[in-house]
């Protein structure tokens, strides 16, 4: 776990308003929540020293996409849980073979949420 | 001022919007999330989405005049607007992003104008009738008794 014992959440997505539902999913939590729009800034975080417990990946973004930043993160060194949220079913291989922890297809309910998170072992 | 009456209306309307297949059941979800920490919260991401969704789609214009189509911006300009419409609900846009990416795949342009248009008319229509359920919602006011609105 990220240091502190309050989990701390990227969300990595270029939608504004699904950053907004996840936040407020994730605000139900008290977790500690940044969101950045696209893969190359998703690395950039890490690059700058900073630690998450969870990160919520999209797949389509501009500059570098979820399936290239999660193997990026993979290639660093980063043992991140990794959840890919996408509407593109199709990428569920590629994204598990870059080192996704799960797959999920948008849209991201709160039960679907909820469940990661016990999987993960993030809600006490 | 009759808020039953408002309250009635905005009720009757949000029910049209699911009747008549313009939302799906993640309206539901968005919904659920809207508490006292988060009152405006539905109105704020559907804001949200008409903003980024009409972004998208003067992009989408753009490339569809040019006189070589790329087909493969196209596709992944009209995936980016499906998958906002299937997060927040909007049903009817959703069918006819999925329509276009078919005609993207076969390279049908012209379907893939016919598509266009029929997105832009569910999206300004989606757009006006949400706009006139979220000022009823405010001419109607705050509920007194949190009723949960029938699904």
């Amino acid at each position: 776990m990220a240091s502190s014992q309050l989990v701390k959440v990227l969300i990595v997505d270029d939608d504004n308003f699904t950053r907004r539902i996840y936040k407020t999913m994730l605000f139900r939590f008290c977790f500690e929540i940044t969101e950045v729009e696209d893969g190359k800034n998703a690395i950039q975080q890490f690059v700058d020293g900073n630690e998450y417990d969870l990160v919520l990946m999209d797949k389509h973004m501009p500059n570098m996409d979820g399936v290239e930043a999660t193997r990026t993160l993979r290639g660093m060194g980063i043992p991140v849980k990794i959840v890919a949220i996408t509407d593109d079913a199709s990428s569920k291989d590629t994204f598990m073979d870059a080192g996704a922890d799960k797959f999920l297809l948008k849209p991201l309910t709160f039960s679907m949420l909820t469940d990661i998170l016990k999987s993960f072992n993030f809600l006490n | 001022m009759d808020y039953v009456h408002l309250r009635r209306q905005a009720a009757s309307l949000r029910k049209g919007l699911f009747d008549q297949g313009y939302l799906d059941e993640q309206f539901y979800q968005l919904e659920d999330l809207q508490d006292d920490a988060s009152p405006n919260f539905v109105e704020e991401v559907v804001t949200l989405f008409f903003r980024d969704s009409a972004r998208l789609m003067a992009n989408i214009d753009q490339a569809l005049d040019k006189c070589v189509k790329d087909f493969n911006k196209l596709d992944v300009y009209m995936q980016q607007l499906k998958g906002s419409c299937t997060s927040i609900g909007a049903s009817r846009m959703k069918t006819e992003c999925t329509a276009f990416r078919e005609c993207c795949r076969d390279e049908n342009i012209e379907g893939c104008m016919r598509s266009f248009q029929k997105i832009k008319r569910e999206h300004s229509v989606l757009r006006q009738k949400l706009e006139s359920y979220f000022q009823l919602l405010r001419q109607a006011g705050p509920v007194e008794c949190a009723t949960r609105p029938n699904k």
